[in-house]
């Protein structure tokens, strides 16, 4: 029998209501530095933001996890597993226009299992999909931390890795670095000559000369420092064969099986080894291809959030038609971010029930 | 504006409003200012049926924008700056050939190890770990720096917003760098600053700009075409379907 719209949502308030989480209602005013502080202006600029009298910025609640977050540690709650689930609605900018979405969501936080919590979150995710009738959505899996392991097992200068690191998800600046890497040449401004002192000698009477402060800004060393260092990597580039395996893994999108097992034939001629990091992503695959009725699981091996605080298996579930119903996956270093004294595990996923909705009224 | 009447907006002062009149004089379409410098509603001589306003630069961009003016004469950097779609709202008819300047990414010329948008990159992802606050921005062009930053996959920043002297911004230790607009980049070179490579954002000059958000009657799309091919008609491949 169909259901009407006031019971898909009432569905949904006993499934944030269950027993087994603490929904929570963080508030809908809050202060912009800390999204500005982990994020920069990229999310800046979704953000809804009003300025008190005495200059301080805030904005309307654009996301649950970080005040859910924020409010884990300031509470003391380290070495404490936290449940959290929400729903309700956020506010963000998109394209210069004030838009309201209603969210729904589950973050587990410093759980003992931080394995089997991410599948909780993806069970979460799908039994929340199946209140909209959306039984059997698209999921496209991504790796994060098998990305980073691949990078570390790499053997190539940890600059480099970096810098590809940085680039992670962002598939155009990835292409750009990548074409820098394939076709080599030097981009060096000007020459100078490669003794260190000398350097710092030469920046530091171009800083002054120019009244800009040695010490409030960018300083001489560091400025000499990282013009060698780009020398030293001018003149040993990634090994070629490297490049091609970087480009080789970042193509790979695939059924989980047959995708992991391609990065585990290319990593293993290569002499790489990064099979505890594809046994995880394996299970977890495993884990959500379990679930009944079967979704229809990819796993894209470029596929990253472009925030860095997301450390292993990342996830997404789409419509039939591509609207984004539900992403999340794990993001160890949010905590850590935010200022945690020691490592706190965390996964969870943002539902949005606008379009989950929209999906089942259609 | 009233049903009827064609509105154009056109810059209020200094060398764009000269260079406006020239222009608008070498096409037989004089601009009419009668009260000064001071007042802010003309005409065009022998076209009553066009009101001209005078306002600052971006505030026509605004205007054109929200479809308040049916026509203006502005930066096309005001109009991209202006709103993050800007330029969706608008046609560009016709370039003016003045107002020539580009907005550009430029930091000191002591960073030597920074030449283009990539070592940037690199510079931001780690420069909060090194020096506990973000890489500061100086510019007036908030959407334009948000948009090609994120192009470049750079997120690692804030901005500063400057309203004015925005080259002088490292020296004072406002901002790290600055995005700003140049025509010769003499100021830059002044203050030791240096374009990156590729850090041209957007070429820029005046140009006649129709809303697209006005309210068009027939009447006034015909007065409109008229007003075009007095001033030499449209350049091929722009269409005035506003």
């Amino acid at each position: 029998m169909a259901k009407t719209p006031g019971e898909r949502r009432a569905a949904m308030i006993r499934l944030v209501e269950s027993r087994t989480v603490t929904r929570v209602a963080p508030p809908l005013l809050l202060p912009a530095s800390p999204y500005l502080d982990l994020a920069g202006e990229e999310f800046g600029r979704q953000l809804l933001l009003t300025t008190a009298n005495n200059g301080v910025d805030y904005c309307l609640r654009p996301d649950f996890t970080l005040p859910i977050a924020k409010s884990y540690l300031d509470d003391g709650m380290i070495g404490v597993p936290g449940a959290y689930t929400y729903l309700g609605p956020i506010f963000r900018q998109e394209n210069g226009t004030p838009v309201e979405y209603d969210q729904a969501g589950l973050e587990l936080l410093g759980q003992a299992d931080p394995d089997a919590a991410l599948d909780q979150v993806l069970t979460f995710a799908r039994w929340a999909l199946a209140i909209y009738d959306i039984t059997e959505p698209n999921v496209r899996i991504g790796g994060v931390g098998l990305f980073e392991a691949f990078l570390g097992a790499m053997g190539i200068a940890p600059q480099w890795q970096q810098r590809i690191r940085h680039r992670f998800g962002h598939p155009t600046s990835m292409r750009r670095l990548l074409d820098r890497l394939t076709a080599p040449r030097d981009t060096i401004a000007g020459t100078a000559p490669d003794a260190r002192e000398t350097i710092i000698e030469i920046v530091t009477d171009n800083m002054l000369a120019a009244g800009l402060s040695l010490v409030g800004s960018r300083q001489p060393e560091e400025i000499a420092d990282r013009y060698l260092e780009k020398q030293a990597l001018d003149a040993s580039p990634i090994p070629e064969e490297m490049v091609q395996l970087l480009v080789e893994y970042l193509s790979i999108i695939d059924t989980p099986t047959r995708a992991l097992d391609k990065i585990r034939l290319m990593t293993q001629r290569a002499g790489l080894n990064i099979e505890g990091p594809l046994q995880t992503v394996r299970n977890h695959a495993a884990a959500l291809q379990a679930l009944s009725p079967k979704a229809d699981v990819i796993f894209d091996a470029s596929f990253s959030p472009r925030l860095d605080y997301y450390t292993g298996v990342v996830f997404e579930m789409t419509s039939e038609r591509g609207a984004i119903l539900a992403s999340g996956g794990e993001y160890d270093r949010l905590l850590d971010r935010l200022g945690a004294v020691e490592p706190v595990a965390a996964s969870g996923c943002a539902l949005w029930t606008d379009r989950l909705e929209a999906e089942a009224s259609r | 504006m009233t049903g009827e009447t064609l509105t154009i907006a056109v810059p209020s002062k200094g060398r764009l409003e000269e260079e406006t009149r020239r222009v608008f004089g070498e096409s037989r379409l004089a601009i009419i200012r009668p009260g000064g410098a001071r007042s802010y509603v003309g005409s065009i001589k022998d076209q009553p049926q066009v009101s001209v306003l005078f306002y600052p630069a971006a505030e026509i961009a605004r205007e054109l924008i929200m479809g308040t003016i049916d026509i203006g004469v502005t930066g096309s950097d005001l109009i991209h700056e202006a709103a993050e779609n800007g330029a969706r709202n608008v046609v560009f008819v016709k370039p003016l050939q003045f107002g020539h300047a580009d907005v550009i990414v430029a930091v000191p010329d002591a960073w030597i190890d920074v030449v283009n948008m990539g070592d940037l990159a690199d510079v931001a992802s780690d420069f909060r770990a090194r020096h506990g606050r973000w890489l500061r921005i100086a510019t007036k062009y908030v959407h334009l720096t948000r948009k090609f930053f994120a192009d470049h996959g750079i997120a690692e920043y804030r901005i500063v917003e400057s309203a004015g002297a925005t080259e002088a911004a490292p020296a004072s230790g406002a901002a790290d760098l600055i995005v700003d607009i140049t025509s010769s980049g003499e100021t830059l070179a002044a203050n030791s600053l240096r374009i990156l490579e590729d850090g041209l954002i957007l070429k820029s000059e005046a140009q006649l700009i129709v809303s697209k958000a006005a309210n068009w009657t027939p009447m006034k799309k015909a007065q409109l075409e008229a007003l075009l091919s007095i001033m030499g008609g449209i350049p091929p491949g722009i269409s005035t379907q506003v």
